[in-house]
């Protein structure tokens, strides 16, 4: 009865009358506005302002605490530099300087991020939907890569830093202790980047990949166009 | 000096108890102004559930996504139920805001089920009477939902008799995309009608 001469145009009166009307009464309805929602959106945001927080938080805390800097004079004192009060107040200075300009990032990011949340709209049409969606997600990707380029940007100027002060008090490291002081902030580096992209993947890899799929089936319809 | 001291403690009395009544009926207010906002709101959802029901059952495999995936879209309905006021037509609000919950934000509760509990699961409301006309529905159903998401949108709609035009807005493609998209559907369904049923 249908497959021989199926045209979907003879359908639609039977889906126009299905019996759907009357499933749920007001009170029904009035009851579900009380109830939590669950979506993917509200998951990345609250998986991100976490996040944001973490950074913020740590941040923060390493401003104030004084392990770091006694784990960096250990680490100067055992390549044989010779500790001072000059070294030690450039070295605050610098730190003080990249943590600022690093919680500065931080601060941008949470009113990019908000703002593009706020940008979200329901009840625009689809291709715009995933856009901003993407948008917002798309910032909070940005706020990580940052992180990572500060990362080693900021492993750069205290290797630097290192360095400037290893030759002002005309210091000469033997290759197997330069070998392995360079092989140390690699992997350190290396890791910590390795970890954070694991992060994302499992964290976001589900939301990001139905996303892009809604996205290129939007993009194929409007390819097929000209084929 | 003492005198003064009781009437301060009178009058703050006086005004913590005039603040307090200022509250509860500020309270009130803003009670009954939501009550018959929330009324308001589910009367118009009651009155066009068929498209929030339709697009449920074409997003979901089973009963309890089913009735969450409505609820997902009530609740978003709700949220942006102020900016929808007067902006565009209530068919244009729900279709969007229903399919993009369906498409992009709804999380899955069940895994996909068995092809029989599927068919079980569209044929429910058909059992007692079970006429040529439900079990078309049935089929559609099933055959709708081996399409992709963004697809089965186009197919839902252009049943639903919505204009091209509409369709492409909904989505954010043009008309001449949606036409062709939907004539080459035509043909997808037809196969997969044959395949299938």
């Amino acid at each position: 009865m249908l497959n021989e001469d199926f045209n979907i145009d003879q359908f639609k009166k039977s889906w126009q009358e299905q019996p759907v009307s009357d499933v749920y009464n007001t009170s029904e309805i009035e009851g579900m506005l009380n109830k939590k929602s669950t979506n993917y959106v509200k998951y990345i945001f609250w998986i991100s302002l976490a996040e944001f927080l973490f950074f913020a938080i740590v941040g923060i805390c390493t401003i104030f605490s004084t392990q770091r800097s006694n784990s960096f004079t250990n680490i100067l004192e055992k390549l044989g530099v010779q500790m001072n009060d000059d070294v030690e107040m450039n070295f605050e200075h610098l730190y003080f300087a990249l943590k600022v300009f690093s919680l500065l990032i931080t601060a941008i990011f949470v009113f990019l991020f908000y703002r593009n949340y706020l940008k979200i709209k329901v009840e625009c049409n689809l291709k715009n939907f995933i856009l901003q969606i993407i948008k917002f997600k798309r910032t909070v990707n940005l706020f990580i890569f940052t992180n990572i380029g500060l990362l080693i940007v900021f492993s750069g100027i205290i290797t630097y830093f290192i360095m400037n002060v290893l030759q002002a008090q005309n210091i000469h490291l033997n290759q197997a202790t330069l070998i392995g002081f360079i092989t140390g902030i690699v992997i350190s580096i290396g890791l910590g980047v390795l970890l954070i992209w694991l992060y994302y993947r499992i964290v976001y890899g589900i939301i990001m990949s139905r996303l892009s799929r809604n996205l290129e089936q939007l993009q194929d319809i409007e390819n097929e166009k000209g084929q | 000096m003492t005198l003064g001291f009781k009437f301060g403690a009178q009058e703050k009395i006086v005004f913590s108890h005039s603040l307090m009544s200022a509250f509860s009926y500020l309270r009130s207010l803003i009670s009954k102004k939501l009550d018959s906002k929330q009324k308001e709101f589910s009367k118009l959802v009651k009155e066009n559930q068929g498209l929030i029901i339709k697009v449920s059952r074409l997003y979901t495999n089973s009963l309890e996504d089913e009735q969450d995936l409505f609820q997902e879209i009530v609740l978003q309905l709700w949220r942006s139920y102020d900016s929808f006021k007067g902006q565009s037509k209530i068919s244009t609000w729900m279709y969007r805001v229903a399919l993009n919950t369906a498409i992009t934000l709804f999380r899955k509760k069940t895994k996909s089920p068995q092809t029989d509990e599927l068919m079980d699961f569209h044929h429910r409301d058909y059992v007692e009477d079970d006429d040529e006309k439900q079990q078309q529905i049935t089929l559609l159903y099933k055959v709708i939902k081996m399409l992709p998401k963004v697809e089965r949108a186009i197919v839902m709609m252009y049943l639903d008799d919505l204009p091209y035009r509409d369709i492409a807005e909904n989505l954010g493609i043009t008309e001449v995309n949606a036409r062709v998209k939907m004539n080459r559907l035509k043909k997808t369904l037809k196969e997969l009608m044959t395949q299938h049923a």
